[in-house]
């Protein structure tokens, strides 16, 4: 039993309207002013702005609703319970394991913590590129601030672990600058399980900040109930119709529907799944750019033993960081990666690094000393970058098709160069590309050697994101995105989405903040015109 | 289960027939209501001890107790998996359980109780250096399988110096 008290029981003891699951059976049909598919970064925030405004709202999420109490910091509890496919999503042809929340607070409830502004080299080339010149860096600035403001997005005054310290370290001794991480937490307690749900509450998610206040403002929330697709009619969204489905996503209750009338709907499931639901709704798509361009920050790791401790488990996950291998080339040119460190727990560890056996056994004997980096590929502003497309099997559900090209693996290639030089640089007494032909080595010239060797080809190199984007990109004209500029879908006019598939390429940064601030303006200009107020009640 | 309907479910076990000749092959699913099958036990015991040699405890009884509690934990995860991952998992694992699949994939001959853990793990590295990819996938997904539900449990935690979280 949790020594901490849980704002979600407390909320559902003050009368929260929660259906779904153990929460009561799913009404036949509801009414509502605006209904919302998905309860993540663009949803939570889309809530609180519309029920301040005073609007009705019903938010549907497919996962389950889990909170403080549950979150005991096992990964075998949290992988099934709060991730797609537990924890297990893949590409079509399986070469990127993909980590992408599935309950209530979205990908929010499991993330890492780090919060960057959207770069406005990014920014510039969205101006540029895709007719969206309302996305400047000073334009979107107050809406970065209220988001900041509302989520606690502060510097971390806490000293970065050794696992992230060991960046700062190889970095400062190769002369490449580092940055310090904000972060979305309130009283912290530095434990770094943020990947499992928190369990103090000081993260500050969707699942303890926004969806509560939306709950708190009348918003009815339906859980464990996915949208199968909208009914569309005369270029408007008639209604959702949507399911009960169970912990593995199969539909309860016979497949019996529910169905949500609403004057305007905002899709907010996330990139792959926004896309699904379009597609199963057969959404008019004249250009073909739906779950086209969508993007995943393809990641690829090196693996250190370091003579002293690591222990990569404990502390603040994320809180340092390199945008070198960003800044120092131009951003539609070869591919650059922003570098970080991960948290580190048995199963992430068991599952990623390659191998079988006793040097399996040997490595993992050493996950104490164990220091492992990661390198973000900034995807989707070269040509040779289009990212992957959004399918449907035959029993509806979403696969990403995301080739792993000569060009995105070249990417691979230079980060795990630049890993292994900073991870010696560090002190390394040993350094592995994570890659199933990579070897330990003893020394950076050996390293340097051996990866420019390496075959990088997918299912060889071992690749995996956790930030999905794009999808429903936000376009100028319809001709380049899926969505307007103000995030009203191009062919559905009561259709919005509000997501991280609204980027037209990938971030170049942890996306979460994007998701928040972008996604405030265009929630604030949609309860605008859905009221008639002149002004709407910001964030913060 | 029809050959056809097979087919139709997936890549993996037309182009695996085809590569194993089995055209006469009736298979049977690997996975049956989501549980694992009886084979599909002896196959994942036998990966077991082969992709966990050297991390499983080395004494007779309490390495035979811990292969017993992994196959008890795959059984568990397959459960919480969604239909299209225990569709293929189950096609895999089905295939796998009859001899020319077992060939065909992953170029074991013995049986999976009868080979030894070093012929299972000469034979998973032929599936993971494969020029195919469907070799490599399907040696990527036991391997995550294994090694994720091995770990799931705390009491493998000590070997890899791992304390469990703080207690709050």
């Amino acid at each position: 039993m949790s020594n901490f008290p849980d704002p979600i029981r407390e909320g559902l003891q003050r009368g929260w309207k929660v259906r779904g699951g153990a929460h009561g059976a799913l009404p036949e049909k509801i009414t509502c002013d605006v209904a919302i598919v998905g309860s993540g970064a663009g949803a939570g925030i889309t809530a609180e702005l519309l029920t301040r405004a005073g609007l009705s709202v019903v938010i549907v999420e497919e996962g389950p609703l889990k909170s403080s109490g549950d979150f005991r910091q096992h990964e075998a509890e949290a992988y099934p319970a709060l991730y797609q496919e537990s924890a297990s999503r893949k590409t079509e042809d399986k070469a990127i394991s993909i980590l992408q929340g599935r309950c209530v607070g979205g990908s929010t409830t499991v993330n890492w913590t780090s919060s960057f502004r959207t770069p406005p080299p990014t920014l510039r080339h969205w101006q540029a590129h895709f007719g969206l010149q309302d996305f400047g860096v000073e334009t979107l600035a107050p809406y970065f601030e209220q988001a900041e403001r509302r989520l606690h997005v502060s510097p971390w005054q806490v000293a970065p672990n050794e696992n992230n310290d060991l960046l700062r370290k190889g970095a400062l001794q190769l002369g490449i600058p580092v940055g310090s991480i904000r972060r979305n937490v309130k009283g912290c307690w530095n434990l770094g399980s943020c990947g499992m749900g928190c369990p103090t509450n000081a993260k500050q998610s969707m699942l303890v900040t926004t969806i509560p206040a939306a709950l708190d403002k009348g918003a009815t929330l339906l859980v464990e109930t996915r949208a199968e697709q909208f009914v569309l009619a005369g270029g408007k969204v008639q209604s959702l119709r949507c399911v009960a489905v169970d912990a593995n996503g199969r539909a309860r209750d016979a497949g019996r529907a529910t169905t949500i009338v609403a004057q305007h709907f905002v899709l907010s499931g996330g990139a792959i799944n926004s896309p699904a639901v379009l597609l199963r709704s057969k959404a008019p798509d004249p250009h073909q750019r739906l779950g086209t361009r969508t993007f995943l920050h393809p990641v690829v790791m090196s693996a250190a033993v370091m003579e002293q401790a690591v222990e990569g488990w404990a502390g603040a996950p994320q809180s340092i960081y390199t945008d070198h291998y960003l800044e120092t080339q131009p951003i539609d040119g070869p591919m650059g990666f922003k570098l970080e460190a991960p948290p580190l727990h048995p199963v992430i560890m068991a599952t990623s690094m390659p191998g079988h056996g006793p040097g399996q056994a040997d490595m993992l004997a050493q996950f104490p000393r164990t220091h492992v980096l990661l390198a973000l590929l900034r995807d989707g502003f070269h040509e040779q970058s289009p990212g992957g497309r959004v399918k449907l099997r035959g029993d509806g559900s979403a696969v990403l098709d995301y080739p792993l090209t000569d060009f995105v693996m070249e990417g691979g290639r230079r980060a795990l160069l630049a890993m292994a030089e900073l991870q010696f640089a560090a002190g390394a007494q040993q350094v592995l590309p994570v890659h199933e032909m990579g070897k330990p080595m003893d020394s950076w010239a050996q390293a340097k050697a051996a990866i420019e060797q390496l075959p990088m080809k997918p299912l060889l190199t071992k690749v995996v994101s956790a930030h999905v984007m794009g999808g429903c990109g936000l376009g100028g004209d319809e001709k380049l995105g899926v969505v307007r500029p103000d995030g009203v879908h191009w062919q559905v006019e009561n259709l919005s989405v509000h997501d991280g598939s609204l980027f037209p390429t990938s971030v170049g940064a942890n996306p979460q903040l994007s998701i928040y601030g972008i996604v405030n303006r265009l929630a604030q200009g949609l309860a605008q015109r859905l009221t008639g107020q002149s002004q709407v009640q910001p964030l913060a | 289960m029809q050959r056809r309907s097979l087919l139709k479910l997936g890549l993996v076990s037309g182009a695996v027939l085809a590569l194993a000749g089995g055209a006469a092959v009736l298979l049977q699913p690997g996975l049956e209501q989501g549980r694992l099958a009886p084979g599909a036990r002896v196959l994942f015991a036998s990966l077991g001890r082969a992709i966990l040699q050297g991390t499983l405890p080395a004494e007779p009884g309490a390495q035979a107790r811990a292969v017993q509690g992994l196959v008890e934990r795959i059984d568990a995860l397959a459960q919480n998996l969604p239909a299209h991952v225990q569709a293929e998992l189950s096609q895999l694992v089905g295939l796998l359980c009859t001899a020319p699949g077992r060939w065909g994939l992953a170029g074991l001959a013995p049986g999976w109780d009868e080979a030894s853990a070093d012929e299972v793990r000469a034979a998973l590295d032929g599936m993971r250096f494969s020029g195919l990819a469907l070799r490599q996938q399907a040696y990527h997904a036991l391997h995550e399988i294994v090694g994720g539900a091995y770990f799931s449990d705390e009491a493998t935690w000590k070997a890899m110096g791992y304390p469990g979280p703080m207690v709050l």
